[in-house]
C-alpha cells in the first residue's frame, strides 16, 4: 500500500468518522442509527486488508471517542477488531465477490453492537440490551442501504489491488 | 522447470508454495507483522480504555482528549453546517408528515383545556354564592331545629308551566317531601318529589304554591301566592289591615303546634312593591317582589329538620 493510498484511506476514514459523529448519530428510525464510518471502515478493510483495516479501526475509533468525549479506547477496541476481521476476510475470501461488502457490513454491524454492549457490560455501565436489539435490523438495513455509494466511492479512491499485492500464499492443484 | 517467479522447493500437490516474487516478504513474516499490528492495537486500546476507566474527569490522558475533543470541533461545525440544510428539509417534510396527527392532538388538548377552564370559570363563579350561603348557614337568621343540604340545582323550569327545579340531593341526604328549600336571599320553595339522590322542588312562584307569610314591620299575615305574570301577591289581607310598600315579609312559622306549618319561621320571601285597594276585592291587592331571584342561583339549601317530620293536616 503506498503513502498516498494510506492518506487516502485515513482521510475517508476521517471525513465519515466526523460526519458519524456529527450528523448521522443524531438519526434515529425505529431505534437504530446509520453508521458510516463502519461502512467505510468495512470497504476500506475489504480493499486493502487487515492491517489497514485494523489501525484504520483504531485511528478512527480514537477519533470518536475523542469527538464525543467518550470512553478512549472503545471504540477503537471494537473497529480494530472489525477492521481486521473484515480484512482477512477480504484477502481470503471475499475480495472478489460482489455480495461481500453487503455481507461483510450486516455482519460487522451485528457484531459491532453486541460488541459494544459486551464491553460496556463489562465495564460495570449501563448496558441496555433491548434497545440495542431493538434498534439492530433498522441499524442493518440502514447501512446496506449507505454501503452500495460508500463503497462505490471508497473503490473509486483506492483501487483494487492486484493478486499479487494481496496473496502471499497459493494452492497448487497439480 | 519451475518458473523464475518461485522457489526452488518442490511443487507438490496439495501443498502450499510460498511466492518468491521479489519484494514480497515471505509468509511468515506477513502473518507475523499482521498479528503483531492487531496485537499492539488491540493492547493500545486496552491500555487507553483503563486509563480512561479510571481517570474519566482527570489526567493526562483527559486533557489529551479534551484537546483533541478541541481540534475537532471545528470539523464537527463544519458538517454540522453543511447537513444543516439538509436537516432543515428533512425537518420541514417530517413536520408536514406528523403535522396532521400533531394538530389532532393539540386539538384534543385544546379541548380538555377548554373544557377544564370553563370548569374553573364556573366554579369560580359559584365561590361568592357558596361563601354567602355558608354565612347565611351560620348566621343568626338560620332557623334552629334544621341542618343545611347543600345541594346543586341540576336543572331548571323548563317553561312557564313548569315551576320546579331539581336539586342534585334526595332522601340519601335527609331530604324528604316538603323539605323547605332556600337561598342565602331567601325562600325557593319546597320539595315535592324525592329519589334517593335527586329531589324535585317546586317554586313558591307554582301556581299551586302558596306561603304563610308575615310582614316584619306591621305584622300582618296572609298567604303568598303566585299574582298575574311572574310576580307574587300577598293574598288574604283584609282591607282593616295595614301594609306598606317596602315591607319586608318572611314565613310566618308554626303558630299552633296541631297545625305544624312546612316552613319555619322568618325566611325572608320578598318586599312589598304596591298595596292597593278596590271596593269590589275583598283583600288588600299587595304585589310582592322575591327576594330571590329565580333563575339565576346554581346551588341551594335544603332545610333538613332535626325533628321528626310535621304530619300534614
Amino acid at each position: 500500500m503506498s503513502l498516498v493510498d494510506g492518506l487516502k484511506a485515513g482521510l475517508l476514514l476521517f471525513v465519515a468518522a466526523i460526519v458519524q459523529v456529527s450528523i448521522l448519530s443524531q438519526i434515529h428510525v425505529w431505534g437504530g442509527i446509520p453508521d458510516v464510518l463502519l461502512v467505510t471502515l468495512v470497504s476500506v478493510a475489504l480493499l486493502r486488508g487487515a492491517v489497514v483495516g485494523a489501525v484504520g479501526g483504531f485511528f478512527a475509533g480514537l477519533i470518536v471517542d475523542t469527538a464525543t468525549f467518550g470512553q478512549l479506547g472503545l471504540t477503537s477496541l471494537m473497529l480494530t477488531f472489525a477492521g481486521y476481521w473484515i480484512g482477512r476476510y477480504g484477502e481470503t475470501t471475499g475480495r472478489d465477490r460482489a455480495h461481500a461488502p453487503f455481507l461483510s457490513v450486516a455482519v460487522v454491524t451485528v457484531l459491532y453492537a453486541f460488541g459494544l454492549l459486551l464491553v460496556h457490560f463489562f465495564l460495570g455501565e449501563r448496558a441496555p440490551a433491548v434497545p440495542v436489539l431493538r434498534g439492530i435490523l433498522p441499524a442493518i438495513a440502514m447501512n446496506l442501504l449507505l454501503t452500495a455509494p460508500v463503497y462505490a466511492l471508497v473503490r473509486r479512491l483506492l483501487r483494487p489491488a492486484s493478486r499479487s499485492d494481496l496473496a502471499t500464499e497459493v494452492q497448487l492443484l497439480g | 522447470m519451475a518458473p523464475p517467479n518461485r522457489t526452488a522447493r518442490v511443487a507438490v500437490l496439495g501443498s502450499s508454495v510460498q511466492r518468491s516474487k521479489s519484494g514480497h516478504p515471505s509468509r511468515g513474516r506477513v502473518t507475523l507483522v499482521r498479528r503483531l499490528v492487531l496485537v499492539v492495537l488491540v493492547v493500545a486500546a486496552l491500555a487507553l480504555l483503563t486509563i480512561s476507566f479510571r481517570s474519566p474527569t482527570s489526567g493526562a490522558l483527559h486533557d489529551v482528549q479534551g484537546a483533541g475533543a478541541s481540534a475537532l470541533r471545528p470539523f464537527q461545525i463544519a458538517a454540522e453546517r453543511v447537513a444543516q440544510p439538509f436537516r432543515d428539509v428533512y425537518g420541514y417534510f417530517h413536520g408536514l408528515t406528523t403535522a396532521k396527527s400533531e394538530n389532532e392532538k393539540l386539538r384534543s388538548e385544546v379541548k380538555q383545556l377548554r373544557n377544564e377552564s370553563l370548569k374553573y370559570q364556573s366554579a369560580a363563579a359559584q365561590l361568592p354564592e357558596l361563601k354567602r350561603m355558608l354565612r347565611y348557614q351560620e348566621g343568626p337568621t338560620f332557623p334552629k331545629d334544621y341542618r343545611a343540604v347543600n345541594a346543586r340545582v341540576i336543572s331548571f323550569p323548563s317553561g312557564p308551566f313548569t315551576q320546579q327545579i331539581s336539586i342534585a340531593a334526595g332522601s340519601h341526604s335527609g331530604i324528604a317531601v316538603n323539605t323547605p328549600v332556600v337561598t342565602y336571599n331567601g325562600l325557593v320553595g319546597r320539595v315535592t318529589n324525592v329519589g334517593p339522590t335527586t329531589a324535585v322542588v317546586t317554586l313558591i312562584t307554582d301556581a299551586d304554591s302558596a306561603v304563610p307569610a308575615k310582614d316584619l314591620t306591621t305584622g300582618v299575615t296572609g298567604l303568598v301566592r303566585r299574582g298575574q305574570g311572574d310576580s307574587l301577591i300577598l293574598d288574604r289581607v283584609p282591607k282593616d289591615q295595614v301594609v306598606q310598600k317596602g315591607d319586608r315579609l318572611v314565613t310566618q312559622g308554626t303558630r299552633d303546634p296541631r297545625y305544624p306549618d312546612l316552613y319555619p319561621y322568618g325566611i325572608p320571601i320578598g318586599r312589598v312593591l304596591s298595596v292597593g285597594y278596590s271596593d269590589n276585592a275583598i283583600f288588600v291587592q299587595v304585589q310582592v317582589a322575591p327576594y330571590t331571584q329565580f333563575g339565576s342561583f346554581d346551588s341551594v339549601t335544603a332545610l333538613v329538620s332535626t325533628k321528626p317530620a310535621p304530619k300534614l293536616p
